[in-house]
């Protein structure tokens, strides 16, 4: 056994001694941490600007910014309601609006926020009962902000507003603020439905809809008016509306969320383990065909037997496939703390599975045997290679057999979908079995199907340990061309000579 | 007591015989040659020593055991295609070679150390192979068969590749593993080596033993030859097969190439001269080179220089 742990030893070190190896361990991580600090960048948080010609008044405007603004109020209310069920502050105020999980808040309830001294009193209030160290409420930004139209505009007749606005939508002079949108309402809005928009850029889809809304209302009135109906009666009856009553899950507890969050960690363990195998796998094989290369093999084997080369190899790799996965977890670790508990309360549910014993051991079993399984597949393409050219010529179809469909799995449990015939087979095809257990632990597998692939999974391993062994056994010291398949399978046949 | 011993040992190949009935035994402290043109069989032996590959029939003896790795704390083995991992310092090598011979990890370093330093190489311990010349990696390969101390040096094709320095090494270790103790067992078609090392010899050919013995017995296998300086041919002697004239040699005498007869030896034909008043001004022995043996036992085509 020593020796074994001997080989292993040295093929962990000479891997970790590779800049590759710490370069690809470090790459996810730091595209982890890199990605939320792009985003941000390229990401455009800041308000749209909005200007309104208003020819009719001003009234048109003023309803548009009131749409806005009760819009923003009401997001305001929705998230801070999202705060209070998430960390269980009902506690503060059991009346208040915030407290009622269970509906859309309609116009009149932002207006009752607000009026009731909405998120200043609202947050002196969850102060009085929210733990020191929980995280606050932070209010989401203005999604838009109206600036006045210069005086010079509103007397422009419209055909001449197009090169009037263009320094305003694409200002050249360094520093000024480019408007977003600017609307423009004639004179003759309500007789005429014509209203022109221009934009600096393709217009934000719920920005049109804010417009659509806030500007049908208004011409629904003015209709309703015309046919009689008081101004009054015209008003409301545009402002009629549904009031819904929604049972929404409590943040990241219901149906396709939790089962979405529930898989992270399995579907995390399908992918490490993806990645992990995909690269040591590949410097194992790199390891493998040096020796054979290099013309070493024989010194080694006058040492060991190949059935424990075989061993020390996969135990190597093994060991810096799982290294690579610590690393990555004690990244995350490191990210939830250091982001004082936001993604591990985002990620509390993700760690459901491992409430169960039988889930845990479930998780090691597959990502274990699965390792071993497709590991023994590179070693033995590294012992029929002489050089890496001749392993890319085996390996690239491998690793597409592989990969390809586990590609498609994740795709497909991300979706939700936690069915379906691809699913079903995948779980029973040994060289994908562990991917794919893995990524339905998450969202949902019965028991006699984990066992039942677990069994098939060990016997298929230890037929592929048997046959595969042979193959390296007998080809370690094989020289000349690539072996045929019939050469492949006459050498798997082939015991111990 | 033998170290190693084959009985009737063949190995066949699909259809290929790569050693036939092959027997012979290696006593402690020989150095032991094994002899054989290329694809004489002389690899395929040494690995089923090895227990690299196993023998179709017959069986083996190493240290009075079955082969097998068990033995490799008391094997050592240099191979004839040689290398070594790049990405190792020459001190991680040996200790690791070391180690899979059994040696403790402070043993093999401190090993592995002390042969550098044998070698001239101690400031290139923590050298990378790929850093090293091709001299000094052949001396760390070297050290990575010697690093054990073993009971049986094994070695194949050893001076092939090998530069005159380290070839002279190399002889050099051979003499002192033997004079301390060890069997080694090697490999070679370049004859030299063999004749002056080895205490016996095996020639193969195509897989089969042409003959075992040692130098004097090969030298022997050849019909003995003189220089002989007469008045007269000396082909009428007794035991003289025949004698070729070469010429003049002055005053009237000349030089003769004689060739005698099977087991006849010279002092034979010498008292055969003295007997028979046959006048002589030179009688000089030629001993016949191994490789002549070795051209004369195998035939020309299974050799080279």
């Amino acid at each position: 056994m020593n020796d074994i742990f001997i080989i292993a030893g040295r093929e962990f070190r000479q891997i970790a001694k590779m800049r590759s190896f710490w370069l690809t361990l470090l790459i996810l991580p730091l595209c982890f941490a890199i990605g939320p600090v792009v985003q941000h960048l390229v990401g455009n948080n800041e308000a749209s600007r909005v200007m309104v010609i208003d020819r009719t008044g001003g009234a048109e405007a003023r309803a548009l910014e009131q749409r806005v603004s009760l819009d923003h109020d009401r997001d305001v209310l929705t998230e801070l309601s999202r705060y209070v069920e998430q960390h269980h502050l009902e506690a503060a105020d059991r009346q208040a609006l915030w407290s009622q999980h269970d509906r859309w808040y309609s116009d009149a309830d932002v207006e009752q926020f607000i009026a009731s001294g909405g998120l200043p009193l609202a947050k002196a209030r969850i102060d009085r009962v929210k733990a020191s160290d929980g995280p606050a409420f932070e209010a989401p930004a203005n999604k838009y902000k109206f600036v006045a139209a210069p005086s010079s505009l509103a007397p422009l007749p419209e055909p001449m507003l197009d090169s009037a606005l263009k320094p305003i939508l694409k200002p050249r002079v360094k520093g000024a603020e480019a408007v977003d949108y600017v609307i423009e309402i004639p004179a003759s809005f309500g007789a005429s439905p014509l209203v022109r928009l221009w934009a600096n850029r393709q217009p934000a889809a719920d920005f049109m809809v804010l417009l659509q809304s806030v500007l049908t209302r208004d011409l629904r009135t003015r209709y309703l008016a015309a046919q009689g109906l008081s101004p009054r009666a015209a008003a409301t009856a545009s402002a009629i509306a549904p009031a819904l009553a929604i049972s929404t899950p409590p943040p990241g507890g219901g149906a396709k969320e939790s089962m979405l969050v529930r898989s992270i960690l399995p579907l995390a363990a399908a992918y490490l383990l993806m990645m992990s195998l995909v690269l040591s796998g590949s410097w194992m094989l790199q390891g493998t065909v040096e020796e054979r290369s290099n013309k070493l093999l024989e010194t080694v084997l006058a040492c060991v037997s190949p059935e424990r080369l075989m061993y020390g190899k996969l135990l190597g790799t093994a060991g810096v496939g799982i290294f690579m996965i610590v690393v990555w977890i004690a990244c995350g670790l490191f990210a939830a703390y250091a982001t004082k508990g936001a993604i591990a309360d985002f990620i509390r549910p993700a760690l459901d599975p491992l409430t169960s014993p039988i889930s845990v051991m479930a998780m090691i079993y597959f990502f274990i045997v699965g390792y071993v399984t497709i590991a023994t597949l590179f070693l033995a393409i590294g012992a029929m290679s002489d050089s890496m050219r001749d392993a890319q010529g085996y390996l690239m179809p491998v690793i597409m057999v592989i990969l390809l469909p586990i590609s498609i799995l994740i795709q497909a449990v991300l979706g939700g979908n936690s069915g379906g015939i691809l699913l079903e087979v995948l779980t029973w095809v040994p060289i994908w079995t562990p991917f794919t257990v893995l990524a339905r632990l998450g969202i949902g597998i019965p028991a006699w199907e984990v066992v039942g692939s677990g069994i098939l999974l060990a016997a298929f391993t230890a037929v592929e340990l048997l046959l595969l062994g042979r193959l390296f056994r007998a080809s370690l010291l094989a020289q000349g061309q690539r072996p045929s398949l019939a050469e492949v399978v006459a050498r798997m046949r082939t015991a111990a000579d | 007591m033998s170290v190693l011993a084959l009985e009737r040992v063949s190995k066949r190949f699909d259809k290929v015989v790569a050693v036939d009935d092959l027997s012979f035994t290696v006593k402690q402290g020989a150095v032991f040659g094994f002899l054989g043109g290329n694809g004489a069989g002389k690899t395929t032996s040494l690995r089923m020593v090895l227990d690299i590959i196993r023998p179709s029939t017959g069986t083996i003896r190493v240290l009075g055991r079955e082969p097998g790795r068990s033995n490799a704390p008391e094997i050592g083995f240099l191979p004839e295609e040689r290398g070594l991992y790049r990405n190792m310092t020459a001190l991680e090598t040996i200790a690791y070679f070391g180690r899979l011979k059994g040696m403790s990890p402070p043993d093999a370093r401190k090993e592995g150390a002390a042969l550098l330093d044998r070698f001239g190489l101690s400031a290139n311990s923590k050298s990378t192979v790929d850093k090293l010349s091709k001299g000094m990696a052949q001396k760390v390969q070297l050290a990575t068969a010697l690093v054990n101390r073993p009971k049986l040096l094994i070695l194949d094709e050893p001076f092939s590749g090998l530069d005159p320095v380290n070839q002279g090494l190399l002889e050099q270790e051979i003499r002192n593993m033997s004079q301390a103790g060890a069997t080694v067992v090697f490999s070679t078609h370049v004859m030299q080596h063999a004749e002056r090392l080895c205490d016996k010899l095996l020639l193969l050919a195509r897989g089969r033993k042409m003959f075992e013995g040692t130098l004097d017995e090969a030298r022997a296998q050849l019909p003995a030859r003189l220089t002989v300086v007469a008045r007269t041919t000396p082909a009428l002697l007794q035991g003289v097969e025949s004698a070729q004239d070469c010429g003049e040699a002055g005053d009237g005498w000349r030089r003769f190439d004689v060739r005698l007869k099977p087991s006849v030896s010279p002092g034979d034909v010498l008292e055969q001269c003295t007997l028979q008043n046959f006048p002589l001004r030179q009688f000089e022995q030629l001993h016949a080179s191994l490789h002549d043996v070795f051209v004369h036992i195998v035939g020309a085509t299974e050799t080279r220089p």
